[in-house]
């Protein structure tokens, strides 16, 4: 009965709004996304002269952080970093040294490749994030672990360190949560790339290769 | 009616305003007395960043910088977004100098060097810091019928904020002085149909204590 007073353009109007809503609701119990996104500036320092070469991993390219809610309250998050790890490394490395090539393949036996002095093939080994929510204290922040490996163009390692890096911000008026975690994740990728460039000839392994590659102690680029 | 309920609400919006009030305290130590002012050069005010659980706003800092450009347009401020991204990474929590003895091994950088002396920076000021809220009380329902919406309630806060500023000397690489200011301010928000928020202006008076002080240091007109 009540189907027959209901015109065809009313009808379909009616199941646009419903599907809106039913979308509406959905998207309410999704998870928090970011897309990390920002801009980076380039390093001021004396680039070292080497070739280097890069290069990244689907893992590291494509890198998302997925935590699942753990209560009703709470919402998941998804942080995909990958796209600013690359625009952020891109630009620190290719101030760092006097030639940066991006590799065809992975450095391996077999692989063909550019001739560089060094390949390095960075990693994103652990990511993890606070929100007011969860620690009752006003500052989003993200830590992140990298996993470093330095390799010849044949893949023979060099040297594999870690290092960490870490970014905050505090509660800001007018500033949405998926607003504040991107700027962490910026000021960490920040971090990273302070961190990278301050202590990457610090590592021993690195000096070590360094002092044969130029058969005289390098000089450190830190203040 | 209607004009009696506007009369009331105006001088209850009186009444609060003269009661949101801050009080403000700055103390001032000066290691080397400034003889003039900083000339052509120029100033860079930073927030320090490394406390875990809290960080001096960008915000609170871009304050002080106006409030010093605008009472003495001689003096040029570089903005802080602006300054340690063309000296990334160098002045990023993890590297920035912490005394100004650490300037000198920053200068051993040659690019660093030539961008300092381009930027012509004389002075370089630290700020420490940040504004708190403190104690809250008061309670405030918000309801919306067919006929329309309105809120009924009371709420009031306190804000606290402490700041102190060092400042360097870029060319001597000393410490001239150090400037503390500490502001506590009552912010209320009586509701009757709309919420009157009366806010206390607790970072912008301890930015404007900063600033007078800081002043003092760079201009030769204070």
């Amino acid at each position: 009965m009540s189907r027959s007073m209901i015109s065809a353009p009313e009808s379909r109007a009616l199941r646009l709004a419903a599907a809106l809503l039913l979308l509406a609701l959905l998207s309410a119990c999704g998870p928090a996304e970011v897309v990390v996104k920002g801009n980076f500036p380039d390093p001021l320092m004396e680039p070292l002269p080497l070739t280097m070469g890069v290069w990244y991993g689907e893992d590291f390219a494509q890198h998302e952080f997925f935590d699942e809610a753990k209560s009703r309250e709470e919402s998941g998050w998804i942080v995909k970093t990958g796209q600013a790890q690359v625009q952020m490394w891109d630009k620190l490395l290719a101030g760092m040294f006097t030639d940066v090539l991006h590799m065809k393949g992975k450095p391996g036996a077999g692989q063909m490749n550019q001739l560089v002095d060094a390949v390095l093939i960075p990693h994103v080994a652990e990511l993890q994030y606070a929100i007011p929510a969860h620690t009752n204290v006003k500052v989003y922040e993200i830590w992140m672990r990298y996993r470093f490996e330095m390799v010849t163009p044949s893949g023979k390692p060099i040297a594999e360190w870690t290092m960490t890096s870490y970014g905050k911000t505090p509660t800001a008026f007018m500033q949405s949560d998926e607003g504040a975690v991107n700027l962490a994740a910026v000021m960490a990728l920040r971090d990273a790339g302070a961190n990278f460039a301050s202590n990457f000839t610090r590592v021993p392994a690195v000096q070590e290769w360094l002092q044969q590659k130029w058969q005289t102690p390098p000089q450190e680029v830190t203040p | 009616m209607m004009r009696a309920l506007a009369r009331c609400l105006c001088l209850g919006a009186v009444i609060a305003t003269t009661s949101a009030c801050v009080t403000s305290t700055v103390d001032e130590m000066v290691f080397s007395e400034p003889l003039e002012g900083i000339g052509d050069s120029s100033v860079v005010i930073l927030g320090r960043r490394h406390a875990s659980d809290y960080e001096t706003e960008p915000d609170f800092i871009e304050c002080v910088g106006d409030h010093i450009a605008a009472r003495d347009k001689s003096i040029t401020v570089i903005g802080e977004l602006d300054f340690i991204n063309a000296l990334y990474p160098w002045f990023e929590p993890r590297t920035a100098p912490l005394k100004p003895q650490d300037i000198d091994k920053l200068l051993l950088q040659e690019p660093v060097a030539l961008k300092m002396a381009e930027l012509k920076t004389e002075y370089m000021i630290w700020i420490d810091g940040s504004t708190v809220r403190g104690d809250s009380a008061g309670s405030m329902t918000c309801g919306v019928g067919p006929g329309g919406g309105g809120c009924f309630g009371f709420g009031t806060w306190s804000d606290d904020a402490n700041y102190e500023a060092a400042i360097w000397d870029f060319t001597d690489q000393i410490e001239v002085g150090r400037v503390n200011t500490s502001a506590t301010g009552q912010s209320y928000m009586p509701a009757v149909i709309i919420p009157i928020p009366i806010i206390a202006p607790v970072q912008g008076t301890a930015c404007d204590g900063i600033g007078d002080q800081l002043l003092e240091f760079l201009s030769s007109e204070y």
